[in-house]
Formats: C-alpha cells, sequence, structure tokens
C-alpha cells in the first residue's frame, strides 16, 4: 500500500509528466490559453491514460512479449491508443453525451499526445506489474492536469499584463513553464 | 505557389523553422537539448523519419483514401520510427540510450504528421522530398542551438570538451527541466525580434 | 516473421472492424460543414491552435469562434478553403465581415489617465474605460492586435477602421472586444438578436418596436449605400416600403436632435431607400440559411404572419403562409386603403418575401376551409397564429341595425376587395383611432358631400396619428368632439337617415388619465346623414376556436386574444406561437413585426429542439437604458427638418392616388447628415460640437 502512495506522489509531484519528463508539451502550450479548455483537457487526459495504461499493459504481456516482437511495441501502441481515442469519442458521443460535452471535444488531440504514448511506453520500460501501471498512469494523468490548470490560471493573468513585444503569447508562456518547473523542484526532497 | 525545390527547401530553414515558427514538437525539444550531440542526433534521427514519412506519403497520396489518410499516415511513421530505432541500437547505441523513449515518440511529433498532411499529401515526391530535407534540417539546428546553449552553460562543455576554461562554476539549472522551458522561451523571444522585419 | 506479420495485420483489421462497427452504431448528426472543415486542417491533432483537437477546431470555425486560419499547419489554399465553407452560410453570397458599431468621430473627453495596463479587455474589467462615454468604443485596439489579417488598424478618429478587402470575418476581433462594439456574426444570430440592456442602443432604435437598427441604415444613407441600408433594415423588418409610408415612427418621438430643433425624419429616409430598391427594377439579394426540412403553418397573410414566414424562411425553416381572404396582406391590403399604401407597392413587396420560397394558400379560412387538427395531420411541426383583430366593436345604440350602418374594418375591406358599397351623400364615422381616420378620408375620395367624425372627447385625446389627424382636416372632414351617439334614426323603408348623439363635457380622469366625458342633459342633437361607420376599435375574431377541438386548451385572455409568453410568443401549447394584432389587440404594423421576429426567434429555438428561452435583459421596446437618453446637446447647427412632400389637397381628395410622396436623393443625403449617431458617437454633452471640431483640429 505505501508503495502505491510513493508512486502516486512521486508520479504527480516529483517526476511531474510535463514539467520534470516533458512530455505532453505540445498540448501544455496549445490548450492552456484559456482556464475552461484546460480544465476539459485535464479531464480527457486521466480518462484516456487510464484506459491507455490498461490496455497497452495487456497488449504489451499478452501479445508482444508472447509473441517475441517487442520491436513492434511503438506502431502497436499507437495503433492502440488512436482507435481506442476514437472509439470513445463516438461511444461518449451517442451514450453519454453530457460527459462528451465536458471532456469528449478533447478526446482526438490525445491521439498524438506524447504524455499518453510516454506514459504507456514508461509504463513497460518499467516493467510495472498490471496494478502498478495503472496507478501510475492516472498519477502522471493528475499531474498533467494539475500542471496544465495551473499553468492555465497563470497565463490569464500574464494575458492582462503587458508583454514585451517579442516575448509575447508562447515566448512568455515557456518562460512562465519554467518558473512553474522551478516550483516543482522544490518537492524533490519530499519522498 | 510556384515554388521552386530550393525555395522548399529554405523556407525550413528560417520561414517555418520548427519549433520557433511553427510551435510544435516540444517534447524531444525540451527532453533531449541537455547537450549539443543529444540534440543533433535527436534531430538527424527526426530528419529520416520526415524525410522517408514525406517521401512514401507522397508516393501513396493517389492510392490513400482521405477518409482514413490520418491513421494510414501514423502507420507510415511508425514503420519509419521503429527502423530508426533499430538502426540506432545498432549503430549508435550510446545515444540510443541517452534519447530513450523519446525515439519512439517521434511518432507522435507533431512536425513529423503535420508535414505529411500538410505538404506531403498534396506534393510530389521531389518538392515532399526537398519539404521533409530542409523542415528536418531546421529542426535539427534548432535543437542544435538549444542543446549547444544548455550544453554551454549549464556543464560549461560542448561535446564533452570544456569552453569557459576550469574556474567556469556550471550553471546547472538550464540542464534541469525549468531550465530547458526557460531556454526555449528566450530562443523564441530572440527568433520574434530577428523575425520582425 | 510470421508472427509479426500476423500480428500487425490482427490488430490492425481489429482496429478497422471495431472502428467502422462503432461509427455506425454510435452515429450522431453533426454540422456537415464541420467534416468538410475538418478535412481541411492537418489532422495531425497537435492542439497547436489552443482548440482540443482538430475536429474541436473545425467545430469552432464553423460556429464562428475560430479564424478559417486557426491552424498553424495548413497553408494559404486550405484557409481559403476553409473560409469559403464557412465565409458564405451555404446556399448564399453574403460574405461575414466585422462591422464597427462605434464610429468614434468627437470623442467624449478623458475622466483621467491611467499609467497600467492600458488594455480594453483590461480597462473595462478594471474601471469601465477612461472616458465619459461609457456606452461605446475603449479605443485601446485590442480588436487591432488580435487580427491575423491586418485586417483592422486604428483609424485617425481614435476608433478601430476595417479593411473589408483583407477582413475574413473571422471573429477574432469580435471575441476580444468587452463590449459590443464589434461584431461578426452569422446571419442567423444577427436576424434573431434581440436588443438587450448591454447593446450599445441609440434611443430611436431602443424605442423601434422592430428594433431595426437606425443608426446604421442612416449612415449607410449618408455614403450613398442604398443596398446596404436595405439588407440593415431587412434584419429586422421585411416589409420597409409599408413601414415607410404607414409606421407612425415612434422612433422619432425619442430623437435626441429634437432636444435643439426637429427629429430626423427616420421613417422618410426608410421610405426612401426602400423606393429606390423597389423602382431600381431589380431585388437586392436576401440570403437565406440551409434547410432544415422543418415545416411551420402559418395562420393568417397579414403583416405578423408575413413577418415570420420571412424571418424562419430565411433562417431555412419552410414556412406555409394560411390566408382567408383573397390576397395576402392582411390589414395592410384590407385595412390602408390605397392613397395610403398603394396596392401596386403591396404586391411588390410580399412578392419579394414569397420568392424566398415560401407556400401560400389564399381563401382558405381557418375553421371553416382547414382547422389545427388538419395541420397537425399535414405534418406541420410548429403553428404560428397571426390572425389579428378583425371584428369591430359595436356601437350598443338603438336603430344600428339599420341599412346604413357599417363598421370600420369590415368597409375598408370591403373597398380594399374592391367591392360596391352603397353610401348616400353624407356620411358620419364613429371613433377616433386610425380606422377612423381612414373611413373618413376614403369617403372624402369616394366624392362624398360631407364627411363629419364624431368622437366623444378632444382632438387632443385622439389617438390617431397626429399627421393623419392633420391630413384629414386638411381634406375638408368636419370633426364633431365632445359626441356620444344615442340612436341612430331611420327613414319609413329601413335606411339610416340621421344620427342623434349627446353632448359631453369633460369630467375627473379616469383610469387611463385622459379626462372623462360626461354626457350633458337634453343636449341631443341629430346630423343628417345616409351613412354611419362606426370605428371604435376592434378585437381577434377567435371563433375558429371551438369546443371539442384541439384548440380547446389554449389560453385565451379576456381581450379576446391569444395568452403568450411576451419574450417568446408561445402559447401554452408549446407548438403554437402568437403575435400582432391578434396578440396583442389592435396595434401598429411595426409592433406586429417586432413580435413576428420576435416568434421567429422562438420558434427557431423550437424546431431546433432546444429550450425555448427569452433573452435576459431584453427590451422590450418599453424600457429605456437610462444613460443613453441623455437630455442636452449643446452646439448643434440648427438645420430644418426635411418636409415630407405630398399631393396638393384638391388634387388628392379626388382620386386614391398615394397622397404621400418620397423624398429626393438630395434631401436624403442632408436629411441623413441631421442623425447625432447617438450610441455610435462618442461626445459629450458639455461639450459643444463645435469646440471639440476645433481641438481635434
Amino acid at each position: 500500500m505505501g508503495d502505491y502512495i510513493v508512486i502516486i506522489m512521486g508520479s504527480i509531484f516529483i517526476n511531474n509528466i510535463i514539467l520534470a519528463q516533458y512530455l505532453g508539451a505540445c498540448p501544455f502550450v496549445g490548450t492552456s490559453k484559456k482556464m475552461e479548455t484546460a480544465t476539459g483537457m485535464a479531464g480527457a487526459v486521466v480518462f484516456v491514460l487510464t484506459l491507455a495504461g490498461v490496455i497497452t499493459w495487456v497488449i504489451n504481456t499478452y501479445f508482444l512479449v508472447q509473441l517475441n516482437i517487442e520491436f513492434l511495441r511503438t506502431i502497436a501502441f499507437i495503433m492502440v491508443i488512436a482507435s481506442l481515442v476514437q472509439f470513445v469519442e463516438m461511444f461518449l458521443k451517442k451514450s453519454i453525451p453530457a460527459l462528451y460535452a465536458g471532456l469528449g471535444i478533447f478526446l482526438p488531440l490525445i491521439t498524438t499526445n506524447c504524455a499518453v504514448m510516454g506514459v504507456t511506453l514508461l509504463n513497460v520500460q518499467d516493467e510495472l506489474s498490471f496494478v502498478a501501471a495503472v496507478i501510475t498512469s492516472i498519477a502522471y494523468a493528475l499531474g498533467f492536469g494539475l500542471a496544465l490548470i495551473l499553468f492555465a490560471g497563470l497565463r490569464e493573468r500574464i494575458d492582462l499584463g503587458r508583454v514585451p513585444g517579442p516575448l509575447k503569447e508562447t515566448s512568455i508562456g515557456l518562460v512562465t513553464a519554467g518558473m512553474l518547473a522551478m516550483a516543482f523542484m522544490g518537492f524533490r526532497g519530499m519522498v | 505557389m510556384a515554388k521552386t525545390i530550393s525555395q522548399e527547401f529554405k523556407k525550413g530553414l528560417w520561414e517555418e523553422i520548427p519549433p520557433f515558427r511553427l510551435v510544435l514538437g516540444l517534447c524531444p525539444v525540451l527532453a533531449v537539448t541537455t547537450t549539443l550531440e543529444n540534440g543533433v542526433g535527436m534531430g538527424l534521427a527526426t530528419t529520416f523519419v520526415l524525410v522517408c514519412a514525406n517521401l512514401l506519403v507522397s508516393i501513396l497520396r493517389n492510392v490513400i483514401p482521405p477518409k482514413i489518410r490520418v491513421p494510414c499516415f501514423i502507420i507510415i511513421i511508425a514503420t519509419f520510427v521503429i527502423l530508426v530505432e533499430l538502426l540506432m541500437q545498432a549503430f549508435a547505441y550510446g545515444l540510443f540510450l541517452n534519447l530513450g523513449i523519446f525515439i519512439p515518440l517521434i511518432v507522435v511529433n507533431c512536425v513529423v504528421l503535420g508535414r505529411a498532411e500538410a505538404f506531403a499529401s498534396k506534393n510530389k515526391i521531389v518538392p515532399s522530398l526537398a519539404d521533409g530535407l530542409g523542415i528536418g534540417i531546421g529542426f535539427t539546428l534548432s535543437l542544435g542551438v538549444l542543446g549547444a546553449l544548455r550544453e554551454s552553460l549549464g556543464s560549461g562543455t560542448i561535446l564533452g570538451n570544456p569552453v569557459f576554461g576550469p574556474n567556469f562554476q556550471p550553471f546547472e539549472f538550464m540542464v534541469q527541466a525549468p531550465g530547458a522551458f526557460v531556454a526555449l522561451g528566450l530562443l523564441l523571444c530572440i527568433m520574434n525580434i530577428l523575425g520582425k522585419k | 516473421m510470421l508472427a509479426t506479420i500476423m500480428f500487425t495485420l490482427g490488430l490492425g483489421g481489429t482496429c478497422g472492424i471495431v472502428l467502422s462497427a462503432a461509427s455506425k452504431i454510435f452515429y450522431v448528426y453533426e454540422d456537415p460543414r464541420i467534416a468538410q472543415v475538418e478535412g481541411f486542417l492537418a489532422g495531425a491533432n497537435c492542439g497547436g491552435c489552443g482548440f482540443p483537437g482538430c475536429s474541436g477546431a473545425a467545430e469552432a470555425v464553423v460556429s464562428g469562434k475560430a479564424s478559417p486560419s486557426v491552424c498553424m499547419l495548413v497553408g494559404p489554399d486550405n484557409v481559403a478553403a476553409i473560409a469559403a465553407i464557412t465565409g458564405g452560410e451555404a446556399g448564399t453570397a453574403e460574405a461575414l465581415k466585422s462591422y464597427n458599431e462605434c464610429i468614434g468621430g468627437n470623442r467624449a473627453s478623458d475622466r483621467y489617465t491611467y499609467f497600467g495596463v492600458n488594455r480594453c479587455s483590461a480597462v473595462a474589467s478594471m474601471y469601465g474605460g477612461r472616458r465619459d462615454c461609457t456606452i461605446g468604443c475603449l479605443g485601446y485596439g485590442d480588436c487591432v492586435r488580435a487580427c491575423k489579417f491586418d485586417a483592422i488598424e486604428m483609424g485617425p478618429e481614435g476608433y478601430p477602421v476595417i479593411n473589408f478587402e483583407k477582413c475574413v470575418g473571422c471573429g477574432a476581433c469580435q471575441t476580444v472586444c468587452p463590449k459590443t462594439i464589434i461584431e461578426v456574426t452569422p446571419m442567423s444570430i444577427r436576424l434573431t438578436h434581440l436588443n438587450t440592456e448591454s447593446d450599445p442602443l441609440a434611443p430611436c432604435r431602443q424605442t423601434c418596436p422592430a428594433e431595426i437598427d437606425i443608426p446604421r441604415y442612416i449612415d449607410h444613407i449618408r455614403k450613398g449605400e442604398y443596398e446596404a441600408a436595405v439588407n440593415t433594415i431587412r434584419e429586422r423588418n421585411p416589409l420597409l416600403l409599408t413601414c415607410g409610408r404607414v409606421c407612425p415612427h415612434p422612433c422619432e418621438e425619442m430623437c435626441r436632435r429634437a432636444i435643439e430643433d426637429d427629429p430626423v425624419s427616420i421613417n422618410q429616409l426608410k421610405r426612401f431607400v426602400a423606393d429606390i430598391e423597389m423602382n431600381s427594377g431589380k431585388r437586392y439579394p436576401i440570403p437565406c440559411n440551409p434547410d432544415t426540412g422543418k415545416r411551420i403553418a402559418v395562420v393568417g397573410g397579414g403583416p405578423a404572419g408575413l413577418t415570420v414566414a420571412y424571418f424562419l424562411r430565411r433562417l431555412g425553416h419552410h414556412p406555409t403562409i394560411y390566408e382567408s381572404m383573397p390576397k395576402l396582406g392582411g390589414m395592410l391590403r384590407y385595412g390602408i386603403p390605397e392613397y395610403r399604401l398603394p396596392k401596386k407597392v403591396l404586391d411588390w413587396e410580399i412578392d419579394g418575401i414569397l420568392n424566398l420560397g415560401i407556400d401560400h394558400h389564399v381563401n382558405a379560412e381557418m375553421g371553416f376551409d382547414f382547422d389545427l387538427a388538419s395541420l397537425v395531420g399535414a405534418g406541420y411541426d410548429a403553428v404560428f397564429f397571426g390572425v389579428g383583430a378583425w371584428n369591430d366593436y359595436n356601437l350598443n345604440i338603438p336603430g344600428e341595425e339599420l341599412d346604413g350602418c357599417l363598421t370600420g374594418i369590415n368597409f375598408l375591406a370591403k373597398m380594399g376587395k374592391g367591392e360596391k358599397v352603397d353610401i348616400g351623400k353624407r356620411a358620419a364615422v364613429v371613433g377616433g383611432g386610425n380606422t377612423a381616420i381612414d373611413c373618413a378620408r376614403t369617403l372624402v375620395r369616394m366624392g362624398l358631400e360631407k364627411v363629419y367624425l364624431v368622437y366623444r372627447r378632444t382632438r387632443k385625446e385622439m389617438p390617431a396619428n397626429e399627421v393623419e389627424i392633420v391630413a384629414a382636416d386638411h381634406e375638408g372632414i368636419e370633426f364633431v368632439f365632445l359626441a356620444a351617439p344615442s340612436k341612430v334614426i331611420g327613414d319609413e323603408n329601413g335606411r339610416v337617415k340621421g344620427l342623434e348623439y349627446l353632448k359631453m363635457e369633460l369630467g375627473e380622469p379616469d383610469a387611463s388619465g385622459r379626462r372623462r366625458p360626461v354626457p350633458v342633459e337634453g343636449s341631443e342633437t341629430v346630423l343628417e346623414i345616409d351613412t354611419i361607420i362606426s370605428a371604435i376599435g376592434q378585437n381577434p375574431d377567435l371563433s375558429f376556436k371551438k369546443e371539442g377541438t384541439r384548440l380547446d386548451d389554449l389560453e385565451i385572455t379576456r381581450w379576446n386574444t391569444f395568452e403568450v409568453n411576451p419574450e417568446t410568443c408561445q402559447t401554452n401549447v408549446p407548438y403554437i406561437f402568437a403575435a400582432g394584432d391578434s396578440q396583442t389587440g389592435p396595434a401598429t404594423v411595426v409592433e406586429a413585426i417586432g413580435g413576428a421576429r420576435r416568434s421567429a426567434r422562438a420558434m427557431d429555438q423550437f424546431l431546433r429542439g432546444k429550450p425555448v428561452v427569452g433573452v435576459p435583459g431584453a427590451l422590450l421596446a418599453s424600457k429605456k437604458i437610462k444613460e443613453s437618453i441623455f437630455e442636452r446637446v449643446k452646439g448643434i447647427k440648427q438645420s430644418e427638418r426635411t418636409q415630407m412632400p405630398e399631393l396638393p389637397v384638391k388634387e388628392r381628395i379626388k382620386t386614391f392616388e398615394e397622397v404621400d410622396l418620397v423624398i429626393s436623393e438630395k434631401d436624403a443625403e442632408k436629411e441623413s447628415n441631421r442623425c447625432l449617431n447617438c450610441c455610435r458617437l462618442c461626445y459629450d454633452p458639455d461639450i459643444t460640437f463645435d469646440d471639440k471640431k476645433k481641438s481635434a483640429a
């Protein structure tokens, strides 16, 4: 049990997927212009990452390893994730429109989100057990959401300020992300 | 739109140089640019995938059904990524270890997919090649510059050779995550100043 | 080797099969344009645009939230292709363009200077703007920065100027504007927008029951852009030829120009542009949205019915009009005499509306030729009632059944149909409203020796339009004020011979604030006449609402009008809507148009399966935005209101020729320049215009 708490805290704060692992930087910059978009994206990532964590673990353990074709991992994972996202999107649209309105529109964005692909690859690399893999996936996703929402809040405030011309938009955004990353470095001593 | 081949090539070096002009493919840019060597290595791997994917997509552009074109592109790219992965494992094992999971992640690099979709799927083979090569070299250059900057400031070396003399205190911030964001942000700012006419 | 191939094929196949099955099972309808636009986006789902994925971006582009150039990966060709999909609404040539509500000009003075964040968004949220004028443009140029196409720049007057050549209608400027100054809105939103307290509305615009953007069309006229002026009016009012002639123009009463000299002749200008279109021989194109396949039965082809059909058609629905009379037009045709609204003009106007693709059936009477059950059976998705108020009140005096006693609307309708009416040589019209005056002026033109107008109060209390009363006076109608008819006197053949009335005097004010007329004992007087027309008011004829039919549940007010929610014009039966005289009681054409547009907006919501709701803060023509009704306008150079040309009295009483004539182009330009551009122009009531011009120069 204690191990899992360490995994959770470590994945959310210390090894934060964006701010320490550099994964998912494109959507991090892209969808953080507005708080509303950021929260939707965060929710969608949690949702997909959990599912992807489960399904890629199964594929890896029962197919790739068994058949001794681990080198196909990249292509297998991307196909599975892309199809999964697409399927979930269609399913939500029809069956749970309320949830779709909140999260669904962010789903396609996740297909090419390196956070999802990256976490599933990390899980395999670290040879985690099924439960640990799922918990790690969720924790990473929560960390992504946390960083994204914090960052969106910062950017909304920056928008009101007078930013020197060349630094505008993405440039100042990245510098701000750097500050945020520095703040997260403070968690290092925690575990 | 009648650009010459050399124009198609050159635009990737300045006009549309990723990740500055097109703010895309940030993850590898941030992650692997701790040293010049890593940056250039990653850039070259990406260039290889870009050129090959552009070539194949351009050849197959009239065969691929438009509705499922994106999945098709992804599979084409994934194939070349696996190829790169295997090649690096065989011939540049050190670099392969350094870059880690960012090699398979080339598959989700928006720059690659973006070029396949926006350019190669609509243009003939030679311009597509030029486009892929140009954008790839531009990407490599960017990674190289960022890698050189971070390596020199963060560890005081370039390609492992000390540059600032023995008394230099390495500015470790630069090789860590926050430094990656700040350095990229400031480079982007410089590009904005230079780009202004 | 074999395992590799088998695995890849298996995985690909499984994914393909699952997804194609899912796409069939979980199919949900969405705007086809979204898919079209998505086809032109990169499909990389990179999130660089700030939207959740390419389909999210496509949706945003289609709904106008993002510009066609939102994707940084696609080239100019695709941007143009996307703009072509979204820019012109399908089937129309109308491209979205940014429109600036505020035209700056003489700027209001600054209240204070602030050295903090000088952005419109920041200023608006922090302290409401530095200028005295809190309605208009803030002038910090957020829109200029937001425009990706360099189409907006700060003009010399301190407000943004749009370059229409470059504008692609992306809406970025509108998104950043903290006020509703700069607008890029799709047609459906413009057609259904209801004026609200937060809009920069000039006083005239707040007063107009049809909510026409008056300062804007006057501005177009000033610049000679007549087609744009007509299109601006048509966004709110499809009956501009008619309203330009018969509207009592309540807007002019609120005109701020009147504080210094005379109000701008707003209605004359409307008539001027409307006539320009008609006389040009070609119709300006009216764009309509893509078909929705929804069908609506519009019962009644009068102003309300025509308006609701017009708006529903432009919103993409399919209305069918049912009219009981032989021709469309309702009160416009059968209640307003030829000399005020020539039938030729009305026909041209109605044809223009029907040309949009509206079906109609005439000589089809509700409750007789068809009823609600048959409409429901015919598969209509909603029903609109605009049946008007055609039931004249009776005088309730003895002798009213005699030969020669007519009622107002009945008489006018017969005239409108061209039937012959036997009226003798002398006639009296009872009543003081517009119908009474219309009857009297019609009688004059029929060559009668003497026409009396009998009203029980004084001229001051007459509800008819002032211009109408004046015209009637000029045409020789004799007013008999303070007279209450008490008996109709007949001859031995049962024909009217005279009208006996009691003289009245004004007593204490009654509930309506008007002094109540009290009869004077023993003051009976007799007018020698052959015809009496009573025009003392009407109410709707809802006799089709019989017991035991589908209309049983429909609620009717005690004034025999439809009971509706005033914001949506929806009755208690959700698919039935009503507006016009049959909902408000007898009122003006422009009120019927306003109600019908509100109704069309609500019906559009209903037909699209959205909740039918009003707009919070909507101004229903009676409320006013306080700070916009300023009371001092100094420094205006006095200039005379353009007088309306009219036929000389001698000529006009002989024929039914149109009395009021149209003003000349020169006069129209002059008159449009008299408009103060309230709420489009920042100015300071305390400083004179001349001073401002000098200091600016």
